[in-house]
């Protein structure tokens, strides 16, 4: 059970404590100091004279420091406290906590400061499925210090206490014996850090590189950060909340791999997920890219640097084929985990040619489209040589690590979301249908990458060729004519997969719907099997797996929603892309500007708010990037050679808005809208199209 | 016998240019450490795919230090570079993305078992 509980991190590195600042992680316990995926400190209890304390207030100052105001004492109804304790802890290499006790009373007390302090060193796969660990603990007091050690083989992590004021150390923790004056204060600097001991002379290069890394001021650079996003002026005061937000989270969410000499990407969610993810990382540098483009340039060079080389099962490799998700834990370490890096996932190798393309739109980088090169010719040459599992030319997955593999390999990655209409599930390989949308996109982007940069027109009329050929079978193929929409995958037979899903809207984004079929398809996005008044649900209502909360087989998902806003503008569908906008705009102010991951797809007149969906990790990246890929619909923001676009279509509810210092290849230009379009009455789910 | 890490450096010294490592520029030296103490090292320098090879001590941008028989068995697709380097097998220091671009040549792992394209598997 968790009550309260503080979050304070800097990239993988993170504190998840109790409101008191106390950390008492069991094997199952998600509390705890980590760091490169491993639990560095699960054990952290501050008692005064034997006592627990009480938290009176806690305050998260800053996404990586909290301050707890804590008094002596529990279970009192009445809180008499002559002395009043003060703990602010900051995230570093490892982290620091002023530990400050105030005495109150006229007289001077003696008291016993305690800090009991333990480490299992879990990694983060061990805290979720509660596994034992096969290495030897040790703890040792040196020079003033309390080591917690951790070995196995040559495996070997440790955290190194020590403090400001002299303690007495001993195999459990620290202990001040101390006097406090009337109305004085005593204080002390602890210092946790994480290490690994030396394998030899030189220091295994991962928590030496977090070690030696200079400790810059986060402050200054959230402000920084902050500072050179883009203004926002609008009169509608939830939007500006939801981009603060939006822009402060984005901060938090940064991970620089140690390869990317500080430059940063986007992780995939906090704290679990702050790690590389294939997927995660390219759909949100896509969302931020009208306002930051850095994001997206160190997503191309990183995950280019990982691109598989070799055929390797275990870890469902292919040469081309861009990672899924990295992780350093203990487990990764033993090959008892794929995570080093794994690369069962369908989509992110497409979708990382087209974010190749979309950030030379925005930024006019032709250089980093040269040096990346290589490796969005072998990201092309895996679509076509080692995703046609079926033989059909179709992108479909099918794990080869069937332990520890992911089943399903797209965005929609739990067990039941691929399901036919009545609710069977197909087997091995599925060609789901958004996958022949990102392939069709990334050969149509590349090809006007060949003739732009790689001076290569013959390829570039190749994927022409390609790309149309795709474009007209999967029209065919993959359309369901007695519901009219495109079904969710074709199964190992070739047969459809005949669920009616929002992968539609995917279809719209990637520019696969022949125009004839573009105005029927919008229609079954906002009509009310699929759309709830707060969005567009996973899966239609109707289809035998719906459920207002499956995962992904009917609640919505704000991100899935951004991206159908954009295909929506793709088609033309201007006043459509603002109620889907409206209504996920909307929706986030139930949770203070912070979207969820998913929330429930029950219809919006039955519920009257959004009934979020229970999920350990908040903020989400691809949620925090939603508001601002909504806000580049809703403006229409569209680079065209060295200028930037705007065709305002913004909800009436938004009133004015303004987007001012939009970073690009034209330097810095704003863009102006006033809300036209009348979105109320799609709240109401009904059919047909929400046009004015 | 054949001596399958001279192999392995000899084959890279006679393809000359490796397109894996189009991109990179720097020296990488291993250093592989005998059982009876002691260690056979290699220099690598690359220049944008072009790659010498030398039987021999020198600085390096980045220096990767394992034991050979290890080290064997990681030339052999045996063991995986970046899962040795979390483990401690391997220890690198010097610049790192050197270390994650020539893992890049190494060779991939023996198949689970063979799996082909096609439709198998359908239920």
């Amino acid at each position: 059970m968790t009550i309260d509980q503080v979050r304070i991190l800097r990239g993988n590195t993170f504190v998840v404590s109790d409101d008191r600042g106390d950390i008492e992680a069991s094997a199952a316990d998600p509390t705890g100091l980590f760091s490169f995926d491993t639990r560095f400190l699960s054990r952290w209890v501050l008692t005064i004279n034997n006592q627990r304390l009480t938290a009176l207030s806690t305050d998260d100052l800053q996404y990586f420091e909290a301050r707890f105001f804590l008094v002596p004492g529990t279970g009192t109804v009445y809180v008499d406290a002559k002395q009043s304790v003060i703990r602010q802890r900051s995230v570093g290499n490892g982290f620091r906590e002023v530990l400050a006790i105030l005495n109150h009373a006229d007289d001077p007390v003696d008291l016993i400061v305690r800090i009991e302090a333990a480490c299992d060193f879990a990694d983060l796969f061990e805290v979720k499925d509660a596994l034992e660990k096969q290495g030897t603990y040790s703890t040792q007091v040196e020079d003033g210090r309390l080591i917690l050690s951790y070995r196995r083989e040559t495996f070997a992590r440790a955290t190194v206490i020590s403090s400001s004021e002299p303690s007495q150390l001993d195999q459990d923790g620290l202990t001040f014996h101390i006097q406090v004056a009337p109305h004085e204060s005593w204080r002390t600097d602890l210092e946790v850090t994480i290490s690994v001991p030396g394998a030899g002379r030189e220091e295994p290069f991962i928590l030496a590189w977090q070690s030696q890394r200079a400790a810059t001021d986060m402050a200054q650079d959230l402000q920084r950060w902050l500072d050179e996003a883009p203004r926002l002026e609008c009169e509608w005061e939830p939007l500006r909340t939801s981009y603060r937000r939006s822009l402060v989270d984005l901060a938090a969410l940064r991970f620089s791999p140690i390869t990317a000499g500080g430059r940063s990407l986007p992780a995939a969610g906090l704290p679990w997920f702050m790690t590389m993810f294939g997927r995660d990382s390219i759909f949100t540098s896509l969302q931020v890219l009208p306002f930051t483009q850095e994001l997206a340039a160190t997503t191309l060079r990183e995950l280019g640097l990982r691109q598989g080389t070799r055929i390797d099962d275990f870890r469902d490799e292919d040469p081309g084929r861009i990672l899924h998700e990295m992780r350093y834990g203990e487990m990764t370490a033993f090959e008892e985990r794929p995570h080093s890096p794994y690369y069962g996932c369908a989509d992110a190798t497409a979708l990382y040619v087209v974010l190749l393309d979309e950030y030379e739109r925005w930024t006019g980088d032709l250089d980093l489209v040269r040096e990346l090169e290589y490796e969005a010719r072998a990201a092309l040459n895996w679509i076509d040589e080692y995703a046609n599992l079926q033989g059909n030319g179709y992108v479909a997955y099918r794990r080869r690590n069937e332990e520890t593999g992911l089943e399903n390999q797209c965005w929609k990655d739990s067990w039941d979301s691929i399901a036919y209409h009545d609710g069977r599930l197909p087997g091995f390989p599925r060609a789901t249908c958004e996958l022949q949308g990102y392939a069709y996109d990334a050969k149509m982007r590349a090809a006007r990458l060949a003739r732009l940069a790689w001076d290569d027109s013959a390829f570039a009329d190749r994927l022409e060729v390609e790309a149309a050929e795709l474009k007209r079978r999967f029209n065919r193929d993959f359309w369901v004519e007695d519901g009219e929409f495109f079904a969710l995958a074709l199964d190992a037979d070739g047969r459809q997969v005949d669920s009616l899903t929002s992968n539609n809207g995917h279809l719209l984004w990637s520019g696969i719907v022949e125009d004839s079929k573009a105005e029927i398809v919008v229609r079954q996005l906002l009509g009310e099997r699929l759309f709830s008044g707060w969005g567009i649900r996973t899966m239609a209502v109707g289809a035998g797996r719906y459920n207002p909360i499956g995962y992904h087989v009917g609640t919505v998902w704000p991100f899935d929603n951004s991206f159908i806003a954009w295909g929506l503008r793709r088609y033309g569908f201007k006043d459509e892309a603002a109620i889907v906008a409206a209504g996920i705009l909307e929706a986030a102010q139930f949770f203070d500007g912070r979207l969820p991951e998913a929330f429930g797809g029950y219809p919006r007149a039955m519920t009257k708010y959004p009934v979020q969906y229970p999920t350990a990790c908040s903020p989400q990246a691809w949620s925090t990037g939603t508001p601002l890929l909504l806000l580049r619909t809703m403006l229409g923001l569209e680079p065209v050679g060295d200028n930037l676009v705007v065709d305002a279509a913004l909800p009436m509810s938004i009133g004015r808005l303004e987007l001012l210092d939009i970073p690009g290849r034209w330097g810095r230009v704003d863009a102006f809208g006033r809300g036209r379009v009348d979105t109320r009455q799609s709240t109401r789910p009904r059919d047909g199209l929400g046009r004015e | 016998m054949a001596d399958p890490i001279n192999e392995f450096f000899q084959k890279i010294a006679d393809q000359g240019h490796q397109p894996l490592l189009g991109k990179v520029r720097g020296t990488v030296r291993f250093d592989l450490v005998e059982s009876q103490g002691g260690a056979d090292q290699w220099l690598i320098a690359i220049d944008r795919g072009d790659v010498t090879v030398a039987h021999a001590d020198g600085s390096a941008d980045c220096t990767i230090r394992a034991d050979k028989t290890f080290f064997e068995r990681l030339i052999n697709g045996e063991e995986n570079a970046l899962a040795a380097v979390l483990r401690g097998t391997i220890v690198c220091s010097g610049d790192i993305e050197l270390l994650f671009a020539i893992q890049r040549i190494f060779p991939g792992p023996p198949r689970l078992r063979q799996t082909l394209g096609g439709s198998e598997g359908s239920q």
